[in-house]
């Protein structure tokens, strides 16, 4: 006897769920598969009759009607079908229909029931139920990751988990003969246990050296008091972007009981992980000059590459080119000021979208503006005219081009005081059109990079509490995230465009990220939330009982999901020297990865439809 | 028109000659040429062989018998035959079937009982099914002396009946044949992925022939 049928083994060993069970298992499946061939148009299963098979889709594909429904499902090749007639005892509800030519495979009851109780990535995959399924396809990717930043903690990172440490009152050159002493970069000044602030070369340099300051008085008055501090249980990601973001080398670590507990380098991550981001970043806020700017930011694709390569997932690639970007903006208004002197009034940089929630990947254009205190007198304004035509020249020689729709600084609509975009978004909340909306929307993720965060914090709140009160500005948010259609029919096939070259192809960004983000903002809003970027929002409408956990843990993977499909499909791209972009062909993907696919935009469905029910009653 | 005569007649011929497994065959349940063709039992069938001539060796065989609307894979089977000829070179790189692996092979007079035993009251399919018929002529002459009948459907000869106006012969061959029936590509040169890959055509062309077509319309004269 042959131990395996190959023909079958062969596709059964790429096909979900059967990949997970390995060489020997297979081989018997292969073995007990009885083959079906079914014309398009024939039967297969009928509803009321008994089951005691689980179908395969080898070539072809079937149709699930729902008894006396409507059609519910169309399943090509790799998909399984008729198992929940197999977990209810043999019941079939729905009959189901060859709709091309198709051939099966179908493996006996006794067998699906034993490999279930067997092998539970198996069972995983048949707990029928969608987002389980997601989060399974997430679990897995991350088993295969390179090297795990989300599960890093730092604690286990540092090297040296004794710092050099002093008291706040010694002199300044006490602490540096101590540094010299145990040959450090950076000194971690405490009182007692407690972290005060931090004393490192550079600050040597530039606040003692520098300004000649006399080396008897207190290292209290020229450190960094209150440094940003991670905990020992954060994880290595969150370092990552901490770093990349502050340009910093050092990040004192504290223990739960707010205790000293080690610094943390640049280099303690980069000998685990061996990736040039940190690099990147500190090129970036080091930069002197605009050409040494516009040098360090067309960096950030590599590193963005070498991030993923490495292994990193998704959410921490996205995190990390974020904290890229914004070190690029900042580092442009720093420069731009540094040219024209110092503003007439205090003023700050606001980045919009994608990049305010901190979800950018390589490629992505400018969207910013400014918010100026006050009314200033005809000086003033060409001053931020200025200012604001060299940022957004920096910055699009530095790769985040100009924006299409005008979203820039240099753009005399852009540079607004905190009350004249009061009164823009007032106009928009208040008399919201269709196409106000469609414009708007990017307006409602803002951060500020740069400059008086007071100033885009005071007005952000202004602007939430104003949209969460009009209901009919919620709805018209509601009704515009309704335009992205889901690009999965009603038979839960992938109903797709046809490409320039004529291939199939889904837009993961306007199909798949933009409904998630949509539907994550709109809620965010009507309930009143300032967060911005989109987990923070999902995280918090749960948080605050405004969204099912489960729904929200949904939404969340499904995007981390497709992301990690993006950026994967990019990496490609930037490989094969293409310009990168979202358009995916599911032929691409492995069946495991179409199956979890069509999944994420299950989820997506729901969460639009919940949308749809909810918010934009009356106009949709 | 005396294909069944001719059949029969040969039938009666084995049940003489002494030979039980050859007794067995003749006094099988062999169905009637009138019989639907969708009910009939079958056996798909391929050799690989070490060239196409009168005199090339059996390397491999795979069959798996089937009968109704499914195949069932459980009763699928293969076997290296052991030969101690030299290999035509040209067929072993295409079928990977070394003079090793031949030689650990099980031998012909062994594998014979056993293909004749599944055949008894089946009918065989291939695609150019006169190769397989021939290579069991050949078998059973070598290895009990006898003329053994065989029962055939060609799925190719089918295919040239419900696809006459196909150009060349390429369109023709197992692949191109099943690709137009939405059947899936598989490796060729291994003999139960063939005869694993004709049932399959076989099931498919069954399902485009008129509902009630007998055997007697489908088998080879």
């Amino acid at each position: 006897m042959t131990s395996e049928i190959k023909a079958v083994a062969n596709f059964l060993a790429q096909t979900a769920p059967f990949q997970f069970l390995g060489e020997e298992r297979i081989a018997s499946i292969s073995r007990n598969v009885e083959v079906r061939y079914a014309r398009s148009g024939s039967e297969i299963i009928r509803a009321g009759e008994h089951n005691d098979h689980l179908f395969v889709v080898r070539s072809g594909a079937v149709e699930l009607r729902l008894a006396g429904d409507e059609l519910t499902a169309r399943l090509g090749t790799g998909s399984t079908f008729a198992y929940p007639s197999l977990l209810r005892g043999g019941e079939v509800h729905n009959t189901t229909t060859a709709s091309e030519d198709t051939l099966l495979y179908t493996i006996p009851a006794e067998q699906f029931h034993a490999l279930r109780d067997e092998v539970p990535a198996f069972r995983q995959f048949f707990a029928e139920d969608e987002a389980a399924r997601i989060k399974h396809a997430l679990d897995n990717r991350k088993q295969t990751s390179a090297f795990q930043l989300d599960t890093k903690r730092l604690g286990d990172l540092i090297v040296n988990t004794n710092p050099v440490s002093c008291p706040p009152d010694i002199a300044i050159a006490s602490a540096v003969s101590l540094m010299h002493e145990h040959d450090v970069s950076t000194l971690a000044i405490c009182d007692g246990q407690r972290l005060q602030g931090i004393f490192t070369d550079k600050d040597l340099r530039n606040r003692v050296v520098a300004e000649r300051v006399a080396l008897d008085i207190p290292v209290r008055d020229v450190m960094t008091a209150s440094p940003q501090t991670l905990s020992t249980e954060a994880t290595a990601a969150e370092a990552m972007a901490l770093m990349a973001a502050g340009g910093f080398r050092h990040i004192p670590l504290v223990s739960a009981d707010g205790a000293l507990a080690g610094v943390l380098s640049a280099t303690d991550i980069l000998s685990a992980i061996g990736n040039n981001a940190i690099d990147t970043g500190t090129a970036i806020t080091r930069a002197r000059t605009g050409d040494a700017l516009i040098e360090a930011a067309k960096r950030v694709p590599e590193s963005f590459a070498a991030m993923t390569a490495s292994g990193l997932q998704a959410s921490h690639a996205m995190q990390f080119t974020s904290a890229l970007g914004e070190a690029v903006h900042r580092r442009a208004a720093e420069l731009a000021e540094e040219e024209l002197g110092a503003p007439p009034c205090p003023y700050g940089l606001v980045v919009f979208g994608s990049l305010a929630r901190r979800e950018q990947l390589v490629g992505s254009d400018q969207d910013n503006g400014l918010v100026i205190a006050e009314d200033t007198d005809s000086a003033g304004a060409s001053y931020f005219e200025a200012l604001g035509t060299r940022i957004s020249d920096l910055l699009d020689a530095s790769g985040y081009v100009y924006c299409k729709g005008g979203i820039m600084a240099k753009n005399a609509g852009q540079r607004l005081t905190q009350e004249a975009w009061l009164d823009r978004y007032e106009k928009w909340i208040a008399e919201p059109t269709e196409d106000r909306i469609l414009k708007a929307t990017i307006f409602f993720d803002m951060r500020c990079v740069h400059g008086e965060a007071d100033l885009v914090r005071s007005l952000r709140r202004e602007v939430v509490a104003k949209a969460a009160s009009s209901s009919i500005f919620i709805s018209y948010l509601a009704r515009d995230a309704l335009r992205n259609k889901v690009p999965l029919g009603i038979f839960r096939n992938l109903v797709l465009e046809k490409s320039d070259d004529g291939q199939k192809v889904f837009d993961s960004k306007a199909q798949a990220i933009m409904p998630i983000v949509d539907i994550a903002r709109t809620l965010a809003l009507a309930h009143g939330r300032t967060e911005i970027s989109t987990a923070d929002r999902l995280a918090a409408l749960a948080r605050e009982g405004k969204m099912s956990e489960d729904d929200s843990q949904s939404l969340t993977d499904a995007m981390l999901f497709v992301n990690e499909l993006r950026i994967a499909h990019q990496v490609r791209q930037v490989e094969s020297g293409m310009q990168p972009d979202n358009l995916i062909s599911p032929y691409s993907l492995s069946p495991l990865e179409r199956d979890y696919l069509k999944d994420a935009f299950a989820v997506i469905r729901n969460g639009v439809d919940a949308l749809r029910r909810n918010y934009a009653g009356g106009i949709a | 028109m005396f294909a069944r005569w001719r059949f029969e007649r040969r039938l009666r011929s084995l049940a003489a000659a002494g030979h039980r497994v050859l007794q067995d065959y003749a006094a099988a349940d062999w169905p009637d040429r009138s019989c639907a063709a969708s009910t009939a039992p079958y056996l798909a069938l391929d050799f690989e062989l070490d060239g196409l001539g009168i005199e090339a060796h059996l390397l491999q065989v795979g069959w798996v018998p089937f009968q109704g609307s499914s195949i069932c894979l459980a009763e699928a089977h293969s076997v290296d035959i052991r030969s101690k000829a030299d290999l035509d070179t040209a067929a072993v790189t295409i079928h990977g079937i070394g003079e090793q692996r031949a030689a650990r092979g099980q031998k012909l007079r062994e594998v014979a009982p056993r293909l004749a035993k599944e055949l008894s009251g089946r009918i065989l399919i291939a695609h150019a099914a006169d190769i397989e018929v021939s290579a069991i002529e050949r078998m059973a002459a070598s290895v009990w002396g006898v003329q053994l009948p065989v029962r055939s459907i060609c799925t190719l000869a089918l295919e040239r009946k419900l696809r006459p106006n196909l150009v060349g012969t390429e369109a023709y061959r197992l692949g191109p044949s099943r690709a137009r029936y939405g059947l899936p590509e598989y490796e060729a040169h291994d003999a139960l992925t063939d005869a694993i890959a004709a049932a399959e055509l076989f099931q498919a062309q069954l399902s485009r022939v008129p509902a009630g077509v007998t055997l007697g319309e489908l088998e080879q004269t």
